[in-house]
C-alpha cells in the first residue's frame, strides 16, 4: 500500500474563490437549461427546483434524516468494530515474522476481495437488511486496516529493534517504543483507506442488500424513476463524504505530520 | 542506508524469501484445510456454506462451459478499456491543473466536489441514462481511475525541482520541451502511484457496477449465483476476482512501478525509513 492515498491538495483559499465558483454555477445553469434546449425528458433530467424540493420535502417529513442516520450509524459501527479488531490483531500478527510471512498472502487475498464481493454472500447469510450491510462493511474495514497494520510493523527498519535491544529494551520495551510508532502512520494511513474502502462499501451494500439508508434510497428510486430522488441521494453521497473526511482525517494529519515530523 | 549494510540485509534477505513463500503457501493451505473441516463439523446445506469441493466441482463446471473464459473476458475487456480512459484523463488534467494557476483555480473545487460523489453513487443515475451495459460500466470505473490520477500527478507536478526547469530554460528550451524531458518524468513516480491506487479502486468498483449494471462478467457471476442459491457459483467469482487481482497487481502493477523507479532512478521512502 502506498502512502500518497488520494489526499485532495490543500485549498488555495480566497482570490480564487469566485473563479471556483464559477464552473458550479456553469453546471447549474446548464442542468437548469437543458430540458428548455433539447428534449431529455424529465424523468431523465429533473430540474434543480424539482430536487430541491423533493429534499424540503423529505427533510420535513423526516424520511431523509432517517436514512441518512441509518447509514452514518452503521458506517460508525462497522468502522470502530473492523478497526477495534485489526489493529490489535495485525500488530499481534506482525510482532512475529513466521506468523506475518505465513498470514500475509492470506490476508493480502482477503484484503483484494473485501468488501462489496461479499454482498451477496452476505444476502445468503444474513438475508436482505441491516445485517448484510454490517457484515460487509466490517469485513472491508478489517481486512483493510489488518493489512496496513501489519504493512506498516514490517516497513520498521531491522536497525531500529537492533537499537533498541542493544540498549537492552525489553520486549514490551520495543513494543511501546519501536513497533507502535513506527508503524503508527502507516496505521493511520490505513484508518483513511479503510473510511474511504468503507464508505463505498456502505453505499454499495445498501444498494443491493439494504432495506434503508441513502444507498438504498439512491438505487430504489431508479426502479420508479424518481430521478430527483437519485440526484439528491447522489449530492448528498458526496456532501457527507466531504464532511466526514475534513472532520475526521484532516485533523488527525495535521497532528500526526506535526508530532512526528512526518510528511507523505 | 550505507552499501555496508545494504549488501548485509541482502545476504540475510536471500535464503529468508523462500522460507516466507513456503510460510505463505502453508497460510492459504491451513486456511483451505480449516475451511474444509468446519464443513464437516458445522453440517450446514451446500447452499448455505458450500464445501471446498462443491466450488472446485463449479469451477470445472463454469470453465467446461465456456461461461469462466468468457466472464473473466468481458470482465478483463471493461477493466482494461475503462483504466486506460481514466488513466489519460486523468494525466491530461493533472497536467493542465498542476501546470496552470487559472485553471487550478477554475477546476480545482468543482473536482474536489466531484471527487467526493463516489462512483457507486453515479450508477443509478447511468442506468437511467444509458442503460445497463458496457458504457455504464466503462463510464463509472473511469471516474474512480480519473481522482488519484489526477491528485498525485497534481502532486508531482508540484514537487519538481525548480532548478531544473530554471536550468533547462536557460538553455533555451521551449515550453513543450520542459514539459516532457523535466515535468513529467519526475511526476512520474508519482503519476505511477495514482495509477496504482485508480486501478485497486477501480477493480471494486468494477466488480460492483457488473453486479447491478450487466449481464456477464465476474461481478455478475457472483451476483446471480446468489440469487439462484449457486453458492458454489458465487465463492468460484470471489475467488476468481482475487486472482484477477493478484494477476494484474503482478503483471501489470508492480512492473510498471518497478520499470518506474529504475528507469528514473527513483526509490520511494516506503514507511518508517
Amino acid at each position: 500500500m502506498n502512502n500518497a492515498i488520494q489526499m485532495p491538495p490543500k485549498p488555495r483559499i480566497n482570490p480564487a474563490l469566485v473563479t471556483g465558483l464559477l464552473p458550479f454555477i456553469v453546471v447549474l445553469a446548464a442542468w437548469a437549461m437543458a430540458p428548455l434546449i433539447s428534449d431529455i425528458p424529465a424523468y431523465k433530467l429533473p430540474s434543480p427546483a424539482k430536487v430541491w424540493g423533493t429534499f424540503q420535502d423529505m427533510l420535513l417529513n423526516g424520511s431523509l434524516l432517517s436514512e441518512v442516520w441509518a447509514s452514518l450509524q452503521r458506517l460508525a459501527t462497522g468502522y470502530i468494530l473492523g478497526n477495534l479488531i485489526a489493529i490489535p490483531v495485525g500488530l499481534a500478527i506482525a510482532l512475529n515474522r513466521a506468523v506475518a510471512e505465513t498470514l500475509t498472502p492470506v490476508l493480502s487475498f482477503f484484503q483484494s476481495i473485501a468488501g462489496i464481493a461479499w454482498v451477496p454472500l452476505a444476502i445468503i447469510w444474513f438475508g436482505v437488511g441491516g445485517g448484510s450491510v454490517l457484515f460487509v462493511i466490517v469485513n472491508t474495514i478489517f481486512f483493510s486496516s489488518i493489512y496496513s497494520t501489519v504493512i506498516g510493523v514490517q516497513s520498521i527498519p531491522l536497525v531500529l529493534y537492533r537499537a533498541a535491544q542493544s540498549h537492552g529494551a525489553s520486549r514490551w520495551d520495543v513494543i511501546t517504543t519501536v513497533v507502535v510508532p513506527g508503524a503508527l502512520v502507516q496505521i493511520l494511513v490505513g484508518l483513511r483507506t479503510s473510511m474511504a474502502y468503507g464508505w463505498r462499501a456502505l453505499v454499495a451494500a445498501e444498494m443491493i442488500a439494504g432495506t434503508n439508508g441513502i444507498g438504498y434510497m439512491t438505487l430504489e428510486a431508479v426502479q420508479w424513476y424518481q430521478t430527483e430522488i437519485v440526484v439528491l441521494g447522489m449530492i448528498l453521497i458526496g456532501v457527507l463524504w466531504l464532511t466526514l473526511d475534513r472532520l475526521l482525517f484532516v485533523p488527525i494529519e495535521r497532528v500526526t505530520v506535526r508530532r512526528w515530523g512526518l510528511v507523505s | 542506508m550505507t552499501n555496508a549494510t545494504n549488501d548485509l540485509s541482502k545476504m540475510r534477505r536471500r535464503p529468508m524469501i523462500s522460507t516466507a513463500q513456503w510460510r505463505g503457501v502453508l497460510g492459504v493451505a491451513s486456511v483451505l484445510f480449516a475451511w474444509q473441516v468446519s464443513v464437516w463439523v458445522i453440517d450446514l446445506p451446500a447452499y448455505f456454506y458450500p464445501a471446498p469441493r462443491d466450488v472446485f466441482a463449479a469451477f470445472i463446471d463454469l470453465t467446461q462451459k465456456g461461461i469462466l473464459p468468457e466472464y473473466v473476458a468481458d470482465s478483463a475487456v471493461r477493466y482494461s478499456v475503462s483504466v486506460a480512459t481514466g488513466l489519460g484523463l486523468g494525466l491530461a488534467f493533472g497536467l493542465l491543473i498542476g501546470l496552470s494557476r487559472f485553471w487550478s483555480r477554475l477546476l480545482g473545487p468543482i473536482i474536489n466536489f466531484f471527487y467526493a460523489i463516489v462512483e457507486v453513487a453515479w450508477i443509478p443515475l447511468l442506468v437511467i441514462w444509458i442503460g445497463y451495459g458496457f458504457n455504464t460500466i466503462v463510464i463509472a470505473i473511469a471516474y474512480v481511475v480519473f481522482f488519484p490520477v489526477l491528485y498525485n500527478t497534481l502532486t508531482g507536478v508540484q514537487t519538481v525541482q525548480h532548478v531544473l526547469i530554471n536550468a533547462m530554460q536557460t538553455l533555451g528550451a521551449t515550453r513543450w520541451q520542459v514539459l516532457v524531458t523535466v515535468i513529467i518524468p519526475s511526476a512520474l513516480p508519482n503519476i505511477i502511484t495514482g495509477f496504482r491506487v485508480g486501478a485497486g479502486f477501480a477493480f471494486r468498483g468494477l466488480i460492483f457496477a457488473e453486479m447491478i449494471a450487466a449481464g456477464s462478467g465476474i461481478g455478475f457471476l457472483i451476483f446471480d449465483g446468489a440469487t439462484t442459491r449457486q453458492t458454489d457459483r458465487v465463492v468460484v467469482g470471489m475467488i476468481m476476482m482475487g486472482v484477477m487481482w493478484l494477476l494484474i497487481d503482478r503483471l501489470l502493477l508492480r512492473p510498471v512501478e518497478q520499470a518506474t523507479i529504475v528507469r528514473w532512478g527513483l526509490v520511494r521512502n516506503q514507511g518508517g525509513n
